[in-house]
């Protein structure tokens, strides 16, 4: 099945309108203290999590809005966040 | 000064029978032999702003209000604003000739860096299903609504005025496509009988939905 991603904007569309950002790592660490090796890993290493990931994907054919969703990386579908399924969001 | 001439991104094989020089553009008023449509229309004399800022809500372009949801339009006479995101919205006038662009710097005037047509006519979401995975009949947009995505594989913004039998639409996107814009558009639009139109018919059209 195709990916179909939804866009806060235009809402969801084909995922051929969208250029993927990679996972989600979280915010920038701060540099102070900040160490070579730790900022190259922050920069280059990945999860790649088997099942449901969080990442940045650009609505880079429509309104080119940058967004956070979640990703079944098994299957290649959107889902809803975790904390939504368990009835916290 | 040395004269000089507004070129439009897109050109049509067939000739106008009548046309007027405006604002340095030459205004294709007329075409030989248009049919009965669908019509196929090139506004690129036509004024389009871009406007950018975190408070939209309170900028008020020539007196009309910026639509609040993204994707929602204002329609009102020759002008139409389009929000596409929290912070952007952009403005195309219609009429024959458009206000001097307010003295705000949140105001771009994007006029001649892109293509704008106008399509619309009997069956001309015919034409458009062919070209692109948008959908123009969603239930959930009343007319006017803005979306933004690709057509022939080009990111648009495009305007349904009228989602009717008989409606129609406007399409921009970036210059360097308008004439495989163009020729794409008309073949897809040949067996439905698809022609270029003059500013008449497109005035004609865009008064007729004011009235309504």
């Amino acid at each position: 099945m195709a990916l179909t991603l939804t866009c806060p904007v235009c809402g969801k569309r084909n995922g051929y309108e969208f250029r993927y950002g990679g996972e989600d790592k979280g915010p920038r660490p701060a540099e102070e203290g900040l160490t070579p090796r730790a900022w190259c890993d922050y920069v280059h290493m990945n999860t790649c999590t088997v099942g449901i990931q969080k990442e940045w994907w650009c609505h880079r054919d429509g309104c080119g809005a940058w967004f956070t969703t979640f990703r079944d990386t098994t299957k290649n579908l959107e889902v809803k966040p975790p904390e939504a399924e368990n009835g916290q969001a | 000064m040395a004269e000089f001439k507004r070129q439009s991104p897109v050109r049509f094989t067939a000739s106008p029978i009548e046309t007027e020089e405006r604002d340095h553009w030459t205004v294709a008023l007329e075409y030989e032999n248009e049919g009965h449509g669908p019509w196929i229309g090139d506004l690129a004399h036509k004024a389009r702003w871009d406007l950018q800022d975190g408070g939209l809500e309170d900028i008020t372009p020539c007196d009309l209000i910026i639509p609040e949801i993204p994707g929602q339009c204002t329609f009102s006479g020759d002008m139409l604003i389009n929000r596409m995101n929290r912070t952007q919205a952009s403005i195309y006038h219609l009429g024959s000739e458009a206000p001097p662009i307010p003295d705000f710097q949140g105001y771009t005037d994007v006029s001649e860096s892109s293509v704008f047509l106008a399509l619309f006519g009997p069956n001309i979401f015919s034409v458009a299903e062919k070209l692109t995975r948008l959908d123009f009949m969603e239930p959930g947009n009343t007319a006017p609504f803005l979306l933004q995505g690709p057509f022939c594989h080009v990111p648009c913004q495009i305007v349904v005025l009228d989602s009717g039998v008989d409606g129609g639409f406007l399409l921009t996107c970036s210059r360097g496509y308008g004439d495989s814009m163009v020729h794409a558009i008309l073949e897809a639009g040949a067996e439905i009988g698809l022609r270029p139109a003059g500013e008449k018919r497109f005035g004609s059209w865009i008064a007729a939905l004011n009235r309504e």
